[in-house]
């Protein structure tokens, strides 16, 4: 015990013979862990972002479907079959779950839209506007007019199709699409927006009315609902959270929750690159930091020869000129850890609740089916600065690992004498 | 600590040490063979260049020889391997180098301590040891110094408190008054020689130093690697 005490301290107390390299090695290995924590932070930022943006949209982090409506979307499999059920309540129960922030229902159908000469297939999409706003960015996109109103026949479609059309805000379409008791169900609507999310497939095809509205449309009760779209209070977490919902559940009527992992496959496997790219980066970046920190050491290594060689002719063992060595990695990696910690936090909380905006730079732009802010946002959780903490240790104690070899090798009759 | 089985402190058979150089081979040592007596106070002597130093190191095992044997109070060297070779400086033999080269991170207590901490003596006794030791050298009021704020004949005194702390049947001491002025070398000295008698320390200095021949028992001159004289001398200078 007092042995280990002897050579901790002759491992600080070297590292205070040259303050000014030990501050160098110091600050590397610090800034090192600043790079690493932040570019995990940019990317997990990144992939918030993807996520947000890509599921925010239209589809909601997770949705509520009839457990066997997927993948056919048949009109008939609302939740609760054909009798439908309590929508009021099935989203009161939806909401009361605490990783629930809110829900919004859904109707969908196939049809036509007209205007003047020309005519669109559409994909018609049933909502409550008080609650989507909630869900989804949608109504967001409103680039003229307003969204449809509930109990008035309105309608609004994306700005490609408008341009198809060749119609406005204040023009007259035709809503022409099958019903659920078999007949062809048609009407004339108002057209009282125009929207632009900026993703052509969506802005070309989707036509918007309120839930009771297209309901009416498809002739279908009130209960009748194809999907609840929800946000959740941690979207990376949605699988989990999903499941956890399907189980709350039950099966009275039989649902099933899908994440916006299943939904959007290509959006998860974007998210699980950029993971694969931080740990590739935390890599490079410590890679770097330990073959810099075992040149440092090296140096002070070789600069101490002949006081290894006068504790070994003493009579220690080269296990313990060794654990000298590594202990001073270690010694430097908890000074740096300090360092980096008490550099890192501020500017990564800074810059989390003020990501610089770069719109004055690059404009936004469309990834995986979603559109981009084009701000440099950060994230962090615990994960990504105590695995890099951990990681600044292992480059500490690496970097150590060689010089602690060279210093346990050397002869000390040779060293002694210079030679 | 000290051997008091009957064998030799120090035995030496038909040692050699060649180091390969360019364009030939070094002999720093050649044949030895020599036997010393516990309680000895062994001059070695010679100019540059004839062994002294190697000889200590091989004695000590702080090198292994080319060929021949060292036996340390009946423990033949060869036979140890190196963490055993450590163990048997660390139990047996002192080290007084003629640089000092203490610890410049350690103070001088700590320096002269280093030896019993590494043998897991207790702290009372560490500081009992060595604070006797200390009033005894006339290091008293030094221990909290570091050896950079301590004279060439402080720092050599604490090298050597440090050699003898942990009483050592051996002490092997490299020209130990090579830097240090006549006053602060007959005082080291003095010391030595009182540690010998009074706790029949072997001690086996490499010297030019007359003065320190003139108080050695035995004075073994080596030239080229090989004994050239070794005999038994009255010290000039009696023993206080």
């Amino acid at each position: 015990m007092a042995e280990d005490h002897l050579w901790w301290r002759v491992a600080w107390r070297n590292l205070g013979r040259n303050r000014g390299r030990t501050l160098i090695t110091t600050s590397a290995l610090a800034f090192g862990y600043l790079s690493a924590v932040v570019m995990v932070g940019l990317t997990d930022g990144m992939s918030a972002e993807l996520v947000e943006n890509g599921t925010r949209l239209l589809i909601g982090q997770a949705q509520v479907h009839a457990s066997d409506y997927l993948p056919e979307r048949s009109m008939y499999r609302t939740i609760g079959g054909q009798n439908g059920v309590d929508v009021a309540d099935l989203l009161e129960r939806l909401e009361a779950h605490p990783d629930v922030r809110a829900a919004a229902p859904r109707l969908y159908g196939g049809g036509l839209v007209s205007g003047g000469e020309h005519t669109e297939a559409a994909l018609l999409l049933g909502i409550a506007p008080g609650r989507e706003r909630h869900v989804t960015t949608l109504l967001g996109h409103v680039t003229e007019g307003r969204a449809p109103a509930s109990g008035s026949r309105e309608v609004m479609i994306g700005v490609e199709m408008a341009r198809q059309l060749g119609v406005g805000v204040g023009d007259e379409l035709v809503l022409v699409a099958p019903a659920a008791d078999g007949s062809m169900g048609n009407d004339l609507f108002a057209l009282v927006g125009i929207f632009d999310t900026g993703t052509p497939g969506i802005d070309a095809s989707y036509a918007v009315l309120a839930l009771d509205e297209l309901q009416r449309l498809m002739a279908m009760d009130p209960g009748r609902i194809h999907e609840v779209a929800l946000t959740v209070s941690r979207p990376v977490d949605t699988p989990a959270i999903a499941e956890a919902l399907g189980a709350y559940l039950g099966s009275d009527p039989p649902t099933e929750v899908r994440p916006w992992t299943a939904l959007r496959p290509e959006l998860a496997e974007s998210v699980a690159l950029m993971d694969s790219m931080n740990f590739i980066i935390v890599l490079i970046i410590f890679a770097m930091a330990v073959f810099g920190v075992a040149n440092t050491m090296i140096i002070g290594t070789f600069e101490r020869t002949r006081e290894f060689a006068v504790v070994r002719a003493l009579g220690s063992s080269t296990g313990n000129v060794a654990r000298t060595v590594v202990y001073e990695g270690i010694v430097l990696g908890a000074l740096a850890l300090v360092a980096g910690v008490a550099m890192t936090w501020p500017i990564l909380v800074w810059w989390h609740r003020a990501p610089p905006d770069l719109s004055a730079l690059v404009g936004g732009f469309s990834w995986s089916g979603a559109q981009w802010r084009p701000v440099l946002r950060v994230e962090y959780s615990l994960e990504g600065p105590v695995l890099s903490a951990l990681a600044l240790f292992l480059t500490a104690v690496l970097a150590a690992l060689y010089p602690a070899w060279k210093a346990a090798r050397i002869p000390p009759a040779d060293a002694l004498a210079g030679r | 600590m000290i051997d008091s089985s009957g064998t030799a402190a120090v035995r030496t058979d038909d040692l050699w040490k060649v180091y390969p150089q360019e364009p030939a081979p070094v002999q720093a040592v050649r044949g030895l063979t020599l036997e010393i007596e516990h309680g000895d106070f062994v001059a070695m002597a010679g100019p540059s260049g004839s062994g002294k130093t190697t000889v200590l190191n091989l004695i000590g095992g702080l090198t292994r020889p080319t060929r021949g044997r060292v036996w340390i109070g009946g423990q033949e060297l060869g036979s140890l391997d190196d963490k055993k070779l450590a163990r048997l400086r660390l139990e047996r033999i002192g080290f007084v180098f003629q640089a000092y080269n203490l610890l410049p991170v350690l103070s001088a207590f700590e320096n002269a301590e280093f030896t019993l901490l590494l043998r897991g003596v207790p702290h009372e006794e560490r500081r009992a040891r060595v604070e006797a030791l200390f009033k005894e050298i006339g290091l008293e009021g030094l221990e909290d110094r570091r050896p950079s704020k301590l004279s060439g004949g402080q720092q050599q005194r604490v090298a050597v408190a440090r050699a003898v702390v942990g009483e050592p049947a051996l002490v092997l001491a490299d020209e130990p008054t090579a830097n240090l002025d006549s006053t602060t070398s007959a005082a080291l000295l003095e010391v030595m020689e009182r540690l010998n008698h009074e706790h029949r320390t072997t001690f086996v200095f490499s010297t030019h130093d007359p003065r320190v021949m003139e108080r050695a028992h035995r004075l073994i001159r080596l030239v080229d690697g090989r004994i050239d004289e070794d005999r038994r001398v009255e010290p000039a200078v009696p023993a206080r």
